[in-house]
């Protein structure tokens, strides 16, 4: 239930300030960020497990030879995945936040206790991390790989808690959750468990991959353990491909349609692309296990910057584009507009109000001398208007590289960029927002736009 | 700003629990927090200091990789301790947070890379400094200027966050919009007095780490007497310096009376009484953790008056009350990470006391700890996954 506050103005919508980078949008921040993120983090549980396995093959063939290696992969481990993956981790969260902060908050006010618990999984990890690493030799082995466990169980606790929040931006896949406005509900819908399968298959698949290249590095120490090992992340990294593949096809089949009908428009391109990547990495793997002296530093290394160039990019971006047009649990818009009620929270569509009064007039960070569209404020008052409602998607510069507008509007006038946003506005394409703007609005955004002369 | 604003950009949602929880859990996890950035801040300045004498000073040859390993996993664990505060202010502070962040949008992304470089570098520092005496110097100072860059930046974001009347001007002065994300505030007083901070903390260590190897045949008497009377030189000063830049800070916001701030002020005194007698330095810790929960109760007391004043009050905030995760959370916090990590405490605090190779599977309490931490986070996947299935059943079938 929610309570009615004293000096509550029903014609505000809690509308931030917009920030917007120029040419790009300010939403690619959180793209690159996050796909520097994924590589980190998904290194560091992928290898969490491998760093278990290893330990427990070392303490139970008493394998002294393996130790070393541990501890090579162990600082490659704490640095690369550590160093990077906790700064990147809430630097998702701070970039998001400065691009959709509405979006959010709608996950921080659902799911704080989950994010809560996570970041308990978390302290134990960094602190774990430490100890892994720098008492391999300072503790007996038998303690050792008791730690090595309980870590490997903590870095894939943080997966189990964030999955269900990340599946959520893309819906709740139930009904459930909007009529109680549970969290378990929204956490646990239909695509959670193939999405963390997904990602646990990617995880074992990375850890397989960095191990390569640090097993490649071995090879004038000790050829044979080394051509052992490279032939040992061989198998994990296969094994860990199909997983992924695996939970891939199953995940897709539970996204929502309008993540589908997005999908169709690439769909080919990138069932090419990942065929391509398929065979390309199953070759290698191959490699790695029947010819493990082929691999070397130079080549493990570029195949990494080829899953995070040609694998991760893409693959966020695609995922962000099937979310369109929500930005969170499909009652959130990615223009930080609420499209829907969720009764469960006591949440009110804010589309009836914009339509009715305009974003100029809701929105409390609109300055007095643009509230009011005039003769003389007009193109000022549309240009706000786009960056309000379409940057978050689109970048608007003639020059813009994001999802330009240039390349939707080229070459338009204002009536025929007009009827595209009435159509849009109405809900007839359903990648768009179903946004209805009062005339004078639509009016001042179609004139700004025709004004760029895309 | 008017009320109305600040009270329409909260989250229509509502917060989970009541609000007084996540106040209160905002003080306790910032103090934590602003603990480790201030040890990270004391013991890197402290190394780089190190870098310029360990070539000819025995005891300096020791000390400095010891405080450049301190200050790498103070910036671990600042880090992930920072992660709590961030989550809770935005529960009850959403107004402020968001407003600020996309005001700062820019330097928001600065941080995140800033951050990354600084700390990569600090490795390299490490590594520099592990392969030669006094090595790394430049790596170490720009990777310091980097990171000391990082904490003016969140400082912003703190200031920004509690100016709620100019966040109109900032966003559009004149009636011009800036989107740009540039918005930049510092308040010279409360960053100086942060900063000071360090000092007292770093010294405070110090006075530990002399305590700690006291009982390792291979460190000399000279060394943990040397670190003992630098750290409480280092703190005595560190102390009357922060305490000036309380008061001062105190003054020019009208608090200096306030009794939080009185009980601070005699906190720090008591801790200045402890660090110059140097009797116990590990209760001098636990008044050192003391006196940093009333400094951020003294940050939220200005927070929480300011927005009172503005007729937003976090304890209006509606609840729509959120049970299963609360007790996910609640039993996570208290039984896993009480368990797992005193086991990890304890481990390292006997691994530190022993020469040689410690024997954990003979140690009652390690192997205990060690046994228990395995089960409950075993427990804890099953009944993750037995709930998710639950739920998922019920609401598809």
């Amino acid at each position: 239930m929610v309570i009615s506050i004293k000096g509550e103005n029903m014609d505000i919508i809690g509308q931030f300030p917009l920030f917007y980078f120029p040419e790009y949008g300010s939403a690619w921040m959180m793209g690159v960020t996050g796909t520097i993120h994924i590589l980190a983090s998904h290194t560091s549980v992928g290898a969490a497990m491998l760093f278990a396995f290893l330990a427990y093959k070392a303490y139970k063939e008493d394998r002294t030879d393996l130790y070393p290696y541990m501890k090579k992969y162990g600082m490659f481990l704490l640095i690369f995945s550590y160093v990077i993956g906790s700064i990147t981790g809430p630097g998702i969260w701070y970039t998001a936040t400065a691009a959709s902060p509405r979006g959010i908050s709608a996950l921080i006010h659902n799911f704080v206790w989950v994010w809560a618990t996570e970041w308990v999984f978390f302290v134990y990890e960094v602190i774990g991390v430490f100890a892994l690493v720098y008492f391999m030799n300072k503790i007996d082995k038998k303690t050792h790989l008791k730690l090595t466990f309980t870590f490997a169980l903590a870095s894939v606790g943080t997966l189990a808690l964030i999955i269900g929040i990340i599946s959520f931006m893309m819906w709740p896949g139930t009904e459930a959750y909007y009529t109680t406005g549970s969290a378990s509900d929204a956490f646990f819908g239909t695509n959670t468990f193939p999405h963390m399968f997904l990602r646990v298959g990617f995880m074992i698949m990375m850890s397989g991959v960095i191990g390569l290249v640090i097993s490649s590095a071995m090879k004038k120490e000790n050829e044979a353990l080394s051509n052992e090992l490279s032939r040992k992340m061989g198998f994990v990294s296969l094994i860990g491909g199909f997983v992924t593949m695996f939970f891939f096809m199953w995940y897709m089949g539970t996204l929502p349609e309008n993540a589908h009908m997005v999908f169709s428009f690439t769909k080919d391109t990138v069932i090419q692309n990942r065929i391509i990547l398929a065979i390309l990495f199953s070759l290698y793997f191959l490699i790695a296990i029947i010819k493990p002296k082929l691999i070397n530093v130079p080549i493990a290394s570029t195949m990494i910057a080829v899953i995070l160039i040609a694998g991760l990019w893409p693959g966020e971006k695609l995922r962000e584009s099937m979310r369109k047009p929500y930005v969170a649990g499909q009652y959130i818009y990615s223009n930080q507009i609420i499209s829907r009620d969720v009764p469960g929270k006591g949440i009110k569509s804010e589309l009836p109000i914009i339509a009715e009064k305009g974003l100029l007039q809701v929105n409390p960070f609109v300055p007095e001398n643009l509230k009011v569209i005039t003769a003389d404020n007009k193109l000022e008052a549309g240009k706000l208007l786009a960056r309000m409602s379409c940057s978050n998607c689109h970048s608007l510069e003639t020059t813009g590289k994001f999802r330009p507008l240039k390349e939707r509007l080229a070459g338009m006038d204002k009536e025929a960029i007009k009827a595209i946003l009435y159509a849009a506005g109405s809900g007839a394409m359903p990648y768009m927002p179903s946004l209805q703007l009062p005339e004078h609005e639509y009016d001042a955004l179609a004139e700004y736009l025709a004004s760029q002369k895309y | 700003m008017d009320a109305s604003v600040l009270l329409a950009l909260r989250d229509p949602a509502g917060i989970p629990f009541y609000p007084v929880v996540f106040q209160a859990l905002y003080i306790l996890t910032w103090a934590l927090h602003a603990a480790f950035v201030l040890l990270a801040l004391g013991s890197m300045g402290l190394s780089l200091y190190g870098t310029f004498k360990q070539k000819d000073d025995q005891r300096w040859k020791i000390l400095t990789p010891h405080l450049i390993q301190t200050g790498k996993i103070s910036v671990s664990l600042l880090i992930v301790l920072g992660v709590a505060p961030l989550l809770f202010t935005q529960v009850i502070y959403d107004p402020n947070w968001y407003t600020t962040n996309t005001l700062s949008g820019m330097w928001i992304f600065i941080f995140i890379y800033a951050l990354v470089i600084g700390y990569m570098m600090f490795y390299w520092f490490y590594y520099a400094n592990k392969a030669k005496d006094g090595g790394g110097k430049m790596i170490g100072m720009i990777s310091f200027a980097i990171l000391v860059f990082a904490g003016i930046l969140m400082h912003n974001f703190a200031v920004t966050s509690i100016m709620p009347n100019e966040w109109m001007n900032m966003y559009a002065p004149n009636g011009v919009v800036d989107n740009s994300g540039w918005t930049f505030n510092i308040d010279i007083i409360r960053l100086a007095f942060m900063v000071s901070l360090s000092l007292p903390v770093v010294g405070i260590f110090l006075q530990n780490y002399s305590r700690f190897v006291s009982t390792r045949e291979d460190f000399s008497k000279d060394l943990i007497d040397y670190t003992a009377s630098l750290g409480t030189k280092i703190a005595n000063i560190g102390l009357l310096i922060s305490a000036v830049l309380f008061v001062l800070w105190m003054y020019t916001i009208g608090y200096l009376m306030h009794p939080v701030i009185i009980a601070t002020i005699a906190g720090v005194l008591v801790l200045l009484y402890m660090v110059m007698t140097n009797k116990n330095s590990y209760i001098t810790t636990g008044v050192l953790v003391v006196v940093a929960l009333l400094i951020s109760g003294v940050r939220e007391l200005i927070r929480y008056d300011l927005m009172i004043d503005l007729g937003y009050n976090i304890y209006d905030y509606p609840v729509n009350f959120e049970i299963p995760t609360i007790t996910m959370f609640l039993l996570t916090f208290l039984i896993m990470g009480g368990v797992g990590v005193a086991y990890l405490l304890t481990m390292a605090w006997k691994v530190g006391k022993s020469q040689g190779v410690f024997d954990g599977s003979k140690d009652k309490a390690v192997n205990t700890l060690g046994n228990y931490t395995l089960g409950i986070m075993s427990l804890w996947m099953v009944v993750f996954f037995g709930w998710g299935m639950t739920i998922l059943f019920s609401n598809i079938l």
